[in-house]
């Protein structure tokens, strides 16, 4: 696959490149090509760089104040030139009541002051090559194995394997409560119900105690769901949900992975805060 | 250290080894920006330090004997948007809350020597400072402003010879000779090439325009600063509290070489070398950057270039909080950022001090805000208690373990920067921005993996709307400006204007000649800041960024 390339332009005559210098680092870090045009291009001079690189995207920075006329002028240099496929995104000091107004101007996205790098590059991946697989799960997060009581499972995974448990948590939401055993880089879940509606107490009667779903960890769940939407996969659930552990999850139909329900986590909380 | 020391020490370290099995440290290592360890305990292993005296060589404490006790750092925030007419408002706004200096921002064509209906100017006119035209701006600039009494500092680089022209042209129609007029013009062009980028010509002639204004301040404005060679970019650029006094002090005496190479006498000019510098959030390395920059640039006065006026020998700087610490998250936490940076600054021994706005990472700020932050600096002044006494911190074991260990590495880079032939050819070459790039690429990845802690930003967020109370550069403001400079072109003498401009490019061809005085004649005949630079333009060149 060829890399994604980038332009990273600075208009008009602001001098401030640290965040421009920055992010086409951090891109290239990502795996793609950058082209940094150095400071004070004209729009025409953007545009025709563009077109001549023959970028994906083409990102501003622009912290004088002069984004409300600079960036739109960007855009229409590229239609005129028939290159309005060209993405343009943009970034600097700029405030939010300026967004809307760019955004209608044709600018795809404004990442303000405070924006991660690893967003970026995730946004600029999805905005280029919406179909193309992103990055591949991390890990897998835990495993979840149906029990009808905690108690006469534990013993098996403590006494005998020697694992400890980690914590034991309800979660009244989904009607389980849940004994958390860590392995290695992943966990065991063990889940119990906490009443006669709880989706486990459903499972248990259907198909006896067992494996209930693979959790594998990810970036972005909300652009991966979308994508999966696009593809015509199967969801449980179209948009993520609060899960454990200050993480968002969604589960897939079991029918899109022949009879095994995954789901998709992923960690939003700053570790041990 | 004596062993009774020794004694009562590992006693300690026996004692809490204990300790620090149950409640073990909060990290492996601790740091400054620098990279600099931190010990857990600064104490009895420190060497004896002979720390000298305030106002005396090498001036590790301060450069005056009394500091404070005698007269408070000047405060100066940094102020201009829109037209002159606009920022004058803002001035007199200022000096009436007991500010004690102007300091004047001007706008991107300004500083790039382009008037505002250039082409290149478009979207830019009058949005980060006051736009300048002709002699007409300036004169609104300061109508009421008593030049004889108020000190002005004026951030320009490439264009500084024009509006100090333009100062004294204005101080003469207020009947101010010009040996009366105090100010700074930040006229260092090095930095922009490494960090700011508001160069127009290449170093050679630009170095020229440099010297040349030292030559004629010496003799017509003894009391005006001539330079003041600026870290402050080169720390927001990314780079660390080591990099940038050492970057800073490289700079520096690239500008005392070329002066000397152009037949002044050291002492004729060092005195008024005036330097600035960054406050970041590290509070005990960045007092200890202070007081080690003083100290290392006495020395280099002193030992390396034999300046003998002490005067020559003294750092004086001016400060700013460090814009690139402020969040847009939350962003009344910044007022607290900056206090605690303004008080490094005066810990160190600041001469001067801009504290940001808390809204500077969203626009420019409002006066509200601007009020809070000069309200911070009188509440340091005149509540605290720090201004009290001469380098409060002085003889702190960590703080002078940190100037010490801040200085080597200082004196480590400019040996490197030596092998390169110096700072100008360093920066032709790469190296300083080089160098701040790699540090700022660092410091962004530390924050995204949570090493380094922003709060509010990666650690102790809230979910919020930031949308306060922006200032609003009005849009219309480019057209007025316009159409301003098409009056002045009108009603001046034209005939006048092209003469001294001819002039002007005669004396560009002749390397021998100060340029000051033809630039002082057509800023009085009315020509414009992007004519007089269009001249230097066509028998200079320009720089194009390396």
């Amino acid at each position: 696959m060829e890399k994604i390339r980038v332009l990273i332009a600075k208009p008009g005559l602001d001098g401030h490149d640290r965040g421009a210098l920055v992010i086409s680092q951090a891109l290239r870090d990502h795996g793609m090509e950058v082209i940094y045009t150095g400071l004070r291009q004209s729009p025409v001079q953007i545009a025709t760089a563009a077109i001549q690189e023959d970028v994906d995207v083409v990102g501003l920075s622009s912290l004088s104040g002069a984004h409300k006329t600079l960036f739109p002028k960007v855009v229409e240099q590229l239609k005129k030139r028939n290159a309005e496929d060209i993405p343009v995104i943009g970034g600097g000091v700029i405030p939010n009541e300026d967004i809307p107004f760019l955004l209608e101007k044709g600018i795809k996205r404004i990442f303000t002051s405070g924006s991660s790098t690893e967003e970026m590059a995730r946004y600029i991946k999805q905005l280029v090559r919406p179909d193309e697989v992103a990055d591949p799960p991390k890990r897998i997060d835990h495993i979840g194995i149906a029990v009808n009581r905690l108690e006469d499972t534990l013993p098996f995974y403590t006494d005998v394997l020697g694992l400890s448990v980690d914590a034991i948590e309800e979660i009244e939401s989904e009607g389980v409560k849940i004994a958390f055993l860590k392995i290695g880089e992943t966990r065991i879940e063990l889940l119990e119900p906490l009443h006669e509606q709880s989706p486990i107490k459903k499972f248990l009667e259907k198909r006896g105690e067992g494996i209930h779903h693979i959790a594998l960890e990810v970036d972005d769940i909300e652009e991966r769901l979308a994508q999966m939407k696009r593809k015509g996969i199967q969801l449980v659930n179209e948009e993520p949900k609060e899960g454990a552990k200050q993480s968002k999850i969604a589960f897939i139909h079991p029918k899109a992975a022949n009879g095994v329900l995954v789901e998709l986590c992923e960690q939003t909380g700053g570790g041990d805060v | 250290m004596t062993d009774q020391h020794e004694n009562a020490q590992s006693r300690w370290e026996k004692e809490f080894e204990d300790i620090l099995k149950r409640f073990p440290e909060r990290k492996d290592e601790f740091q400054t920006s620098s990279g600099i360890p931190v010990k857990r305990l600064y104490g009895q292993d420190q060497p004896d330090y002979d720390l000298g005296f305030p106002g005396q060589y090498p001036y590790l404490r301060g450069i005056q004997p009394t500091m404070y006790r005698s007269r408070l750092w000047t405060m100066r925030q940094y102020a201009g948007f829109g037209s002159a007419a606009e920022t004058n408002k803002r001035f007199r706004y200022l000096l009436e809350q007991g500010q004690t200096g102007l300091s004047v921002a001007f706008d991107l064509p300004t500083q790039i020597g382009y008037d505002s209906d250039d082409a290149m100017s478009e979207g830019e006119v009058g949005k980060v400072g006051v736009a300048i035209d002709t002699l007409a701006d300036m004169e609104k600039l300061l109508e009421g402003i008593p030049l004889d009494k108020v000190s002005t500092s004026m951030t320009i680089n490439a264009p500084a010879a024009i509006l100090l022209c333009m100062y004294i042209a204005v101080g003469e129609k207020q009947g101010v000779p010009s040996e009366k007029l105090t100010g700074t013009i930040q006229n260092d062009i090095l930095k922009e090439y490494i960090a700011r980028g508001t160069y127009i010509f290449p170093p050679k002639p630009s170095m020229r325009l440099i010297t040349n204004i030292f030559a004629y301040c010496q003799e017509h404005l003894p009391k005006f600063n001539t330079i003041s060679i600026s870290g402050y970019h080169i720390r927001e650029a990314g780079s660390n509290a080591v990099q940038e006094v050492a970057f800073t002090l490289a700079n520096g005496m690239a500008y005392v070489d070329a002066a000397i190479e152009s037949g002044l006498d050291v002492d004729a000019f060092a005195p008024r070398l005036a330097f600035f510098f960054n406050a970041h959030n590290n509070f005990f390395e960045e007092i200890a950057k202070f007081r080690a920059a003083r100290r290392i640039w006495a020395k280099i006065m002193k030992e390396h270039y034999k300046a003998k006026n002490p005067r020559s020998w003294k750092l004086r700087f001016h400060t700013q909080t460090g814009g690139s610490t402020l969040t847009a998250q939350q962003p009344d936490n910044n007022i607290v950022r900056v206090t605690l940076q303004a008080l490094a600054a005066v810990l160190g021994g600041t001469q001067s001090l801009h504290t940001n706005s808390r809204d500077e990472a969203l626009a420019l700020p409002t006066e509200e805000s601007a009020r809070i932050a000069l309200r911070t600096q009188q509440i340091i002044a005149h509540e605290s208690g720090v201004a009290d006494t001469v380098d409060p911190l002085g003889g702190s074991y960590y703080v002078e373990a940190l100037t010490d260990e801040i200085e080597e590495k200082v004196m480590d880079y400019l040996e490197r920067i030596k092998e390169y032939g110096g700072a100008v050819q360093a920066i032709e070459e790469g190296f300083m921005q080089r160098e701040i790039q790699q540090n700022a690429y660092e410091t962004q990845k530390r924050i995204e993996n949570g090493e380094e802690i922003i709060v509010g930003l990666n650690r102790f967020t809230v979910e919020e709307d930031v949308n306060p109370e922006l200032l609003k550069v009005d849009e219309a403001l480019g057209k007025a400006q316009i159409e301003n400079l098409e009056r002045i072109r009108a009603e001046r003498n034209n005939e006048e204007v092209k003469e001294k401009l001819d002039i002007l490019r005669k004396h560009a061809q002749n390397p021998e000649k100060n340029l000051i005085p033809a630039i002082l004649d057509a800023v009085k005949a009315y020509a414009s800041v992007g004519e007089i630079c269009n001249v230097l333009r066509d028998e200079f060149g320009e720089y194009t960024g390396s």
